[in-house]
């Protein structure tokens, strides 16, 4: 089947839906598929597509998908990984068949939702999706009562170079947690460095978009610079990065040491624990973001994280680790809100801030940057303010440690 | 450097296995090659050599062309071994001086390129040519069977087989690892599609097992060890403490009346924990043997030492109570075993979005055969836990099978058991019943018949497996009413929101607990997902690669029950032509020691699993009893001087076939 790709290719004539499916790895399994559709039932916007993940393969072995590339179907998922992690057959959806299908769409010359249109736009032009100048990536330090090893000025060997990531370099409320980060890895003794002007999305938002081409621009890039520096692991703020270092980039034979924060964290446990000594008297849950969790099957690292903060009860919502409910942010899902309410889909946020108020916590603790947003949006929309508040995991260890952000002059 | 052998004729036959063989491999030029190689006095190909015109040309040729060896290339010698050499020695021929090359297996089914594959399957023929030259004509040996039989599982297929043996006049031993014989259909309440009332037709045959003079059962027993092979197996049970004596017990159930707790206080394993008992108690009322049991886990007396012993006092004269008894061994000697350890029914828990174990309304389709049941923990009634009885009720399909998350097989009985469970649930209820399956699968005999009944009674049929749970709409005390189970009702296309009040999950069977252990104590092979290989699919469903050891039931992979029954009847017959022989030839692939190579370092013998070998005290050297050697060479591997040797694996027979393989690649 992979040698019909290529010989689609050879042929100069585009591929269908299905060749390109079975060109990528792993993608021969879509044959597999017996069409029991838990993987529509499991969707969280199954309901409400006109083509849900099981219809799309389906329709996809059938040959007959020119309607279904052009459905709104198409931009609806969020790449929660739940239809993957529940397929009897092993079909690994998230990662082969929704990449395929978004990718068809393009080549065939369907034009996606326009917000996520422009945030492709935006990495292609500035390498990030925020469509910010990259000569501001390193805003969020100005002013930082730590050093910053910029290493694009400054060349040097580190043992940690961590990938900030767009929206934690950016966006004001991120900012307060990246800033949280630096004084927390530095007070521990970490000698770590970050990329400044020359770090670019790692790109796996784009995959999942379909964007293919514009993935490999990004690969290419950051492949590059991880030649260029020398350091010891890389670590994320962004699991979504993480996810693309660890599943996407060894396809292009780039293997290197990465780790989310929370499990690097998590393996400096006894290093930390004793740097926490202000309590924090507050009941948390905790959200599995869908990348470390669901999709790599690490839920421990971030709860041996709050447990060891003192004063902090740890509770969890009914659906929690490898079931735990989507923010609604990934594969795009940060910029397809509009669509997707627009063809009758609730904002996953909205349910999932609900969930976390009725463990009777006060803070929803969560690990990747556009959880921030997205609850905090979602708690105002819910009327949870002044009930619930959102933090990332670094801001509590970052408090608890006596590294509060200073007061600007 | 190739040694020099006397001369002799030999004959070789390349089978082409219709096109198995012929398919990949050259035959034509692989008997050309044949027949130039030294000794070989004809070489000769033909479409199937194990058919009789096969087996006669090979006679034929024996008697006429004065053969003295013979060497096919055919399939493996597992397969057809036995043929040659019958077919060698009907004409005259020792049998142990035919020598099979394996060029089926071994080259034309996993070398996809025919040069190769030729190449390989020359090196093959060479390697058998050079070893079958210095083959020996060996005698056989026999050995005498003892006729009994041991029978380990108490469910319906051990029960079954001891039964069928028994009616045959064989001397059975049954081993069953829990109070009672029953198995898992002792707690069903119907069984498909016949709708038999289990009990109904289980208990007469445990009942049978209780009273047949030839069968002796031991419950509360596991297997703790096998030794001996063939004909002549020893086996040693444990059996454990029930601290009441089945002799003198005459099952008033006085003691269970009268136990310090007034009332059942700890979850009854046998009603899936659904239903309470007390510290000494039943699984349930037709348990066979029918005596009670004490638990040490919760008896007061076991655990503290601090009890009335009002069970001792109820129990008066007959004085059956016995606080000291202790888990003890009993030995057997036995001809054959057959292992019928049957199944267990999947743990949904890891399933976590199903909700089993979260929400109380999900069931494992088990516990709704506990509640179905009228000797069960609701006497019959199917109500949830609060009580309440269900309207409306979802039943699962395939939780754990079909899933390469838990088990990618499927379980066979899944839709059976779980059209039943509709049916029952609808007739006991009134509930609107929905079934979420993938496929119906109904083939057995009346089976479509029952799906046909089961749609025509009103329930509903749902094609998808559901693909989430969550807690129903909240009622105006703002707790959830039921469950909603969303599911891609794929034959309509739409993903669908259904509410229910209960839900079942048809859950899988997969390998009993300890399985493994079974397997390697019966020294028995097991399948990826750890049920129990029959020897050939086809043609050996109930014999294992250990002869002697036979298989029945869900042991050997899911099955239901008529199909227990037939295999286990079948594993029985297979028992009885064993043991009704008397003696069995033994394969003269025994070992020796060369006494004047042995240096008396004593290494072979702890080492031989048969205790086979001995020293001989004025020698100094080791000693194998060919009686009790089963030549499994692990002596002639461990021995340091060479002093211990194989019949059929000499050293110099296996040297000839390594430089039969070198010579011609």
């Amino acid at each position: 089947m992979i040698q019909a790709s290529k010989k689609a290719v050879d042929e100069g004539r585009t591929l269908t839906l299905l060749e390109e499916v079975l060109a990528s790895p792993e993608g021969e399994s879509v044959l597999t598929c017996m069409q029991c559709g838990v993987c529509s039932g499991s969707c969280p916007y199954g309901e409400v597509m006109k083509y849900p993940p099981r219809q799309i393969i389906q329709e996809a072995i059938a040959g007959a998908d020119a309607d279904l590339i052009s459905s709104p179907s198409v931009w609806m998922c969020v790449g929660c990984y739940t239809c993957a992690k529940r397929c009897p057959r092993g079909i690994d959806l998230t990662d082969v068949v929704w990449p395929a299908l978004r990718d068809q769409a393009l080549q065939r010359g369907i034009q996606p939702p326009t917000e996520l249109r422009v945030a492709f736009q935006n990495l292609y032009l500035y390498g990030n999706l925020l469509g910010i100048s990259p000569r501001k990536r390193l805003d969020w330090a100005k002013d930082l009562d730590v050093t910053v090893r910029d290493l694009s000025r400054q060349p040097e060997p580190v043992e940690v170079l961590w990938l900030v990531g767009c929206y934690p370099s950016y966006y004001p409320r991120n900012q307060i947690v990246t800033r949280a980060m630096a004084r927390l890895l530095t007070a521990m003794g970490v000698r770590w460095g970050v990329l400044g002007k020359d770090e670019k999305s790692l790109g796996d938002c784009d995959r999942l978009f379909g964007e293919e081409g514009l993935f490999e621009l990004l690969v290419e890039n950051n492949h590059k610079l991880f030649r260029q520096h020398q350091f010891d692991r890389l670590l994320l703020t962004d699991p979504h990065g993480f996810r693309a270092l660890q599943k996407f980039y060894p396809r292009y034979g780039i293997e290197v040491p990465a780790q989310h924060y929370t499990m690097y964290l998590a393996e400096k446990i006894d290093q930390l624990k004793p740097l926490l000594v202000r309590a924090i008297e507050a009941t948390v849950t905790y959200h599995d973001n869908c990348c470390v969790g669901r999709r790599c099957d690490c839920y421990e690292p971030p709860r041996e994280l709050l447990r060891i903060i003192p004063g902090l009860k740890l509770v969890e919502m009914p659906r929690n680790r490898e079931i735990a409910l989507c923010c609604g942010g990934g594969g795009g899902g940060m910029w397809l809100d509009g669509h997707i309410t627009e063809h009758g889909g609730k904002r996953l946020s909205d349910e999932r801030v609900l969930e976390a108020a009725g463990t009777g916590a006060n803070i929803l603790a969560v690990s990747c940057p556009f959880e921030l947003s997205r609850f905090e949006d979602s708690i105002k929309v819910t009327g949870l303010e002044g009930k619930l508040v959102v933090r990332d995991i670094i801001e509590l260890l970052a408090e608890s440690m006596g590294l509060e952000e200073r007061k600007k002059a | 450097m190739i040694r020099q052998h006397p001369q002799v004729r030999i004959g070789v036959y390349v089978c082409h296995c219709g096109t198995n063989i012929a398919g990949t491999v050259d035959v034509m030029e692989l008997t050309a090659f044949a027949a130039t190689l030294p000794n070989v006095a004809l070489a000769r190909e033909y479409r199937y050599m194990c058919s009789d015109p096969g087996q006669e040309l090979l006679k034929r040729d024996i008697r006429e062309h004065h053969l003295e060896r013979i060497v096919v290339a055919a399939c493996s010698p597992n397969l057809h071994e036995k043929t040659f050499r019958k077919a060698a020695e009907d004409a005259g021929l020792n049998p142990f001086l035919v020598q099979m090359a394996n060029i089926r297996e071994h080259v034309a089914w996993v070398t996809a390129d025919r040069e190769l594959a030729l190449a390989k399957a020359k090196a093959q023929v060479a390697a058998a040519v050079r070893r079958v030259v210095g083959h020996e004509p060996l005698e056989r040996k026999f050995v005498s069977i003892t006729p009994r039989v041991m029978v380990v599982g108490g469910g319906i297929a051990g029960i079954q087989a001891a039964l069928t043996l028994g009616d045959s006049g064989k001397e059975v031993i049954l081993v069953e690892r829990e109070p009672t014989i029953g198995g898992h259909m002792a707690m069903f309440d119907k069984t498909f599609p016949t709708l038999d009332c289990a009990a109904c037709i289980l208990t007469p045959k445990m009942t049978a097992v209780k009273d047949h003079p030839k069968i002796r059962l031991l419950s509360l027993s596991e297997v703790a060890e096998v030794s001996g092979s063939v004909g002549n197996y020893h086996v040693k049970v444990r059996r454990k403490a029930r601290y009441i004596s089945e002799e003198r017990c005459v099952g008033c159930m006085k003691c269970i009346e009268e136990c310090v707790f007034r009332s059942p206080k700890f979850p009854n394993a046998f009603d899936q924990g659904l239903g309470l008992r007390k510290p000494v108690y039943m699984p349930f009322p037709q348990a066979v043997p029918p005596v009670p049991v004490i638990d040490a886990e919760t008896c007061l007396w076991l655990k503290s030492g601090k009890c009335k012993q009002t069970c001792v006092t109820a129990c008066g004269e007959r004085n059956a109570i016995d606080f000291q008894q202790q888990d003890w061994y009993e030995e057997f000697d036995v001809g054959a075993i057959i292992v019928a350890t049957g199944f267990r029914a999947f743990d949904p828990t890891p399933m976590r979005f199903y909700g089993y174990g979260q929400f109380p309304q999900v069931y494992s389709a088990l516990e709704v055969e506990r509640l179905l049941n009228a000797a069960g923990p609701t006497q019959g009634k199917v109500v949830l836990r609060d009580g309440s009885v269900p309207k409306r009720v979802g039943i699962v399909h395939c939780i754990g099978s079909r899933d390469h998350n838990y088990h990618p097989y499927c379980s066979r009985v899944c839709c059976m058991y779980s059209l039943k469970l509709a049916h029952l649930i609808k007739e006991k209820t009134g509930a609107e019943v929905t079934n979420f399956y993938i496929d119906i699968r109904a083939p057995g005999k009346a089976f479509e018949e029952f799906f046909e009944r089961v749609q025509q009674e009103g329930v509903r049929f749902i094609r998808g497996k559901v693909g989430d749970v969550r807690p129903g709409p909240p009622d105006e005390n703002g707790q959830p009413q039921g469950l909603v189970v969303q599911v891609d009702d794929t034959l309509r296309g739409r993903v669908t929101k259904v509410p229910v009040d209960m839900l079942v999950l048809a859950v899988a069977l997969e390998p009993a607990e300890g399985a493994d252990a079974v397997r390697r104590m019966f020294n028995m092979s097991c399948s990826t997902e750890g049920f129990f290989l029959e020897k050939h699919p086809k043609l050996a469903p109930v014999n294992t690669v250990n002869d002697g050891v036979f298989l029945a039931g869900a042991c050997q992979g899911p099955k239901d029950i008529p199909d227990t029954v037939a295999q286990a009847d079948a594993a029985a017959a297979q028992a009885l032509a064993l043991i009704d022989c008397a003696r069995i030839p033994l394969e003269p692939n025994t070992a020796w020691v060369e006494a004047e190579l042995c240096s008396g370092c004593k290494t072979c013998i702890p080492l031989c699993p048969y205790s086979a070998i001995s020293r001989d005290p004025e020698k100094g050297v080791a000693v194998i009893d060919e009686s009790l050697c089963k030549g499994c060479g692990t002596c002639v591997a461990a021995c340091p001087s060479g002093a211990a040797q194989q019949h059929l694996f000499t050293d110099a027979q296996i040297y000839d076939e390594i430089e039969g393989i070198l010579s011609y690649v």
